[in-house]
């Protein structure tokens, strides 16, 4: 479904990305880690958009999206979850959700519909499966973190992606709220068929959930495998001590 | 404020009912010097409206509305005084060549963001004024283009009060429509977080432009009334005081509401009214004024009364069996 | 035109450029690195040179008036802003960029009524101090030793500025503190102060600008707008936070500008704006800024 060939990208003389190559099959839930530097950052913003790769290429679908901007791979069907301070905190929590909607739908053109009106069952249906129909009015700003997060997620959802890009989606949590965190991602991967790709710094977040996991080590992938041949890797083992010291 | 009670949303429209029936009646008993004021008043209420599209809804920050307001005003100014065409179509030329200065103007200053976009619209608006102040043989320079002629039906102040009470009318209310539809909560989502509502799919240069264009074409209204009102038009219709004095009135009663704007031009005609009476050291005033905005009412007037309101709100629920009905 | 009257109008770009340099410097390190956009810069200027009359009419009867109050005039423009700086802009630093405008416009208002309240409304003037009065006749040339004198400063005080910023220690906390405010403050920084100091610097530039200028030019209400546009283009040609590009940017716009009035008169003015206009399309970041 997602496929990624000899992608790389350098920063004045810099190679952060350095010809990274994987696919990715459609319902598969899987992670990349590395510690801090490797360029999983770098990869995303590669994946969605935000920055043109310097070679290689990623297909979505059969269709390539090498070098499109965000607004067109997120029309493409392909999600990206923030961290924390993505969401627009002056705006409820129902028209944070709505507004993905409205774009997913091709309405966010429309000066004449009363916004309100419309397209409230799907914002909904997000709302619950997030768990905050019931603050759906409380201004985004004002939620509490956990919430805030959740929010995020449930934004992404609004433009009804088919696969999910997640952005060390537990940064700065506890580990139970991290728990809690994943939980609800797969959750919800389950609930609207989502392919789920996770980008996490902590090994540990994503080992249980993980059908394979790809670690990242300076700008490229060093190990792909179940979770358990990942935990036994020498070489894994190493780079994370490493960089514990 | 948490969430919006619906017990507001009725005191709010009464309020705006209210006040629309005052300013239908005031003419009745108000002085022409005064009615002239309040029709001033109007008419910045418009501009600063329109700004406000851009500035509190999109949160692009304009130095340089006061050029695409001159762009308006000089147009209806120049048919009128040039041509015999009618004034109906002198009217609507305004805003639609606002609109198409916008265009131009925007799809430059939209490649930018932050203080290098709010330069650029400053140095466009900066270069309008120069053509205006230059190109003596089209615009008449620095004399300005005087006795311009309107319908004898729009001369007495009362008739042009209600003509401008009218397009106000309009104006808003099309400016309602716009900030509560999608594309409203999409301009809205843009100044909260413009990477985010990329990664929703949303072209956000588009849509800044389309912001820009707007707003272009209501500031356009709003000089091109001022035109007909003052009968005259002059240079400095273009240049920063003027901007700066659009942005003020925003700040004055909140940039986060639709109806601020229009209660920071009216706060901001009293202020003037008065301050100019006792001192005409009305700069010095007025720059105590914002600071102590800034310091102490950050909302705006109409940010502090909401935060009154819901202060008040909070304590009634509190202590349910206080209150009295 | 001839080859004198070119030399003379590029030396009269060149000291213009010079002058408002010093201004221009003063907002771009503050942009630089208090990361706002000090719109009341250009009636700090102004303030600076009714500073310089007011202390130079006050010690007419002795000798080296001016000289003095070259001294003085700055310093009481740095002490303003320090305490402006500490009472009002501090609260604005993490708010957004409208109310930053708004406070620094504001602030213009305030500056500007408050020398009309002191000093009037009539335009002052200040004698050319000795031993700059007179012209410099080289042939058939004449230009004024003051403004040979203004040239003279600006490089003055561009080096002066590159050895503070990059020789002393003062210099590598601001350096250090304009690249990562975060980091800084980690590392012991006392940022608060750091700000303080870059404000009331740029102040003492911007009051040392009008200082400079008085003798060459009326001081009066309405300076402070001119010079301030001025300043925006300089510093968007050269890169907000740059110190060459200040005074590269000065030097072009001086020169255009110079140029501009000989070809075309009427729209000379706009020469600026255009060049502010194209810079910001094609290269926004200025000659020597750097791409954020």
């Amino acid at each position: 479904m997602f496929q990624v060939e000899g992608l790389a990208k350098s920063f004045e003389g810099f190679m952060a990305v350095n010809g990274v190559s994987f696919g990715i099959e459609e319902g598969e839930l899987s992670s990349i880690i590395g510690p801090n530097g490797a360029g999983k950052t770098t990869l995303f913003n590669l994946l969605t958009g935000r920055l043109v790769p310097d070679r290689g290429r990623i297909t979505f679908r059969d269709r390539p999206i090498t070098g499109l901007p965000p607004h067109e791979i997120c029309r493409r069907g392909i999600g990206r979850s923030f961290q924390i301070t993505n969401i627009f905190p002056r705006l409820t929590v129902f028209e944070n959700v709505q507004v993905a909607v409205m774009a997913w739908k091709r309405k966010s053109r429309n000066i004449f519909l009363r916004a309100s009106r419309i397209l409230r069952d799907e914002t909904r249906e997000i709302l619950e499966s997030v768990g905050l129909w019931d603050r759906r009015e409380v201004l985004a700003g004002l939620l509490a973190h956990g919430d805030q997060r959740r929010l995020e997620i449930g934004i992404a959802l609004g433009s009804h992606p088919k696969f999910l890009l997640l952005d060390e989606p537990t940064a700065g949590m506890s580990p139970a709220e991290s728990m809690v965190t994943v939980e609800l991602v797969q959750q919800l991967a389950r609930q609207w068929g989502l392919t789920l790709l996770f980008i996490e710094h902590d090994m540990n977040v994503v080992f249980g959930i993980s059908e394979k996991i790809r670690v990242m080590h300076m700008g490229s992938i060093i190990a792909e495998g179940l979770p358990e041949e990942i935990k036994a890797n020498d070489q894994v083992q190493e780079i994370y001590l490493g960089e514990e010291t | 404020m948490e969430t919006a009670m619906p017990k507001t949303n009725w005191m709010i429209r009464a309020a705006v009912v209210a006040g629309l029936m005052v300013l239908a009646l005031l003419p009745v008993f108000m002085s022409r010097g005064s009615l002239s004021l309040v029709n001033e008043m109007l008419i910045l209420a418009i501009a600063a409206t329109g700004l406000n599209l851009m500035l509190g809804y999109a949160g692009m920050v304009s130095f340089g509305p006061a050029g695409i307001y001159a762009v308006g005003a000089y147009t209806t100014a120049l048919i009128l005084y040039d041509t015999q065409v009618p004034f109906a179509l002198a009217f609507v030329a305004g805003p639609l060549l606002a609109a198409l200065v916008s265009t131009l103007v925007g799809w430059f200053c939209v490649r930018l963001t932050h203080v290098y976009f709010s330069l650029l619209t400053l140095a466009f608006s900066q270069i309008i004024h120069t053509i205006i102040f230059e190109w003596y043989g089209f615009t008449k320079g620095d004399d300005g283009i005087v006795e311009i002629p309107i319908p004898a039906l729009l001369e007495p102040i009362v008739n042009y009060y209600y003509f401008s009470l009218i397009i106000l009318c309009v104006c808003l209310g099309l400016m309602w429509m716009i900030v509560n539809s999608p594309f409203g909560k999409t301009l809205q989502a843009l100044r909260e977080n413009p990477g985010r509502t990329e990664f929703i799919g949303i072209h956000v240069r588009r849509y800044q432009l389309s912001a820009f264009i707007l707003s272009g074409f209501f500031l356009g209204v709003a000089g091109s009334l001022y035109c007909g009102f003052n009968k005259n038009v002059f240079p400095d219709y273009a240049d920063m005081m003027k901007s700066t004095e659009m942005l003020v009135v925003c700040l004055l009663g909140g940039i986060y509401s639709f109806l601020g704007p229009t209660v920071g031009s009216i706060v901001y005609m009293f202020l003037d009214k008065i301050i100019t009476r006792f001192t005409e050291f009305w700069p010095l005033a007025l720059g105590l004024v914002i600071i102590g905005l800034l310091i102490f009412l950050r909302g705006g007037v109409v940010g502090f009364l909401s935060d009154r309101i819901a202060a008040a709100r909070h304590k009634e629920r509190e202590a349910p069996s206080d209150v009295s009905s | 035109m001839n080859l004198q009257g070119f030399v003379i109008q590029l030396l009269s770009g060149v000291s213009t450029g010079m002058v408002i340099f010093l201004i221009a410097v003063g907002l771009s390190l503050i942009f630089g690195t208090l990361k706002v956009l000090n719109l009341a810069h250009g009636a700090l200027y102004m303030l600076g040179a009714y500073c310089c009359y007011w202390v130079s009419s006050s010690l007419s009867h002795l000798p080296g008036s001016f000289w003095l109050s070259l001294i003085f005039a700055p310093l009481m423009v740095a002490l303003f802003g320090g305490i402006v700086e500490f009472f009002l802009l501090r609260r604005m630093y993490n708010r957004e960029f409208l109310e930053q405008f708004l406070l620094t416009f504001a602030l213009i208002l305030i500056i500007a009524d408050l020398c009309k309240l002191a000093w009037g409304v009539d335009y002052q003037t200040i004698d050319t101090p000795w031993p700059l009065e007179g012209a410099a006749i080289w042939g058939s040339l004449i230009f004024p030793w003051y403004n040979l004198f203004l040239i003279l400063c600006g490089p003055l005080f561009y080096v002066g500025l590159w050895m503070l910023l990059n020789r002393t220690r003062l210099g590598r906390v601001i350096r250090a503190v304009t690249y990562n405010r975060e980091m800084a403050n980690a590392l012991g920084v006392n940022v608060p102060l750091v700000y303080t100091a870059v404000f009331m610097l740029g102040c003492w530039l911007a009051g040392m600008g009008g200082a400079l200028v008085a003798p060459m030019s009326a001081v009066m209400p309405g300076m402070d707008a001119v010079v301030l546009i001025d300043c925006f283009i300089i510093v968007v040609i050269g890169g907000l936070g740059s110190l060459s590009g200040a005074f590269l940017g000065s030097l072009i716009f001086g020169l255009v500008t110079a140029f501009g009035i000989m070809v075309v008169p009427r729209l000379a003015i706009a020469f600026g704006f255009i060049l502010m206009m194209v810079i910001l399309i094609i290269r926004p970041w200025g000659l020597m800024g750097k791409p954020e």
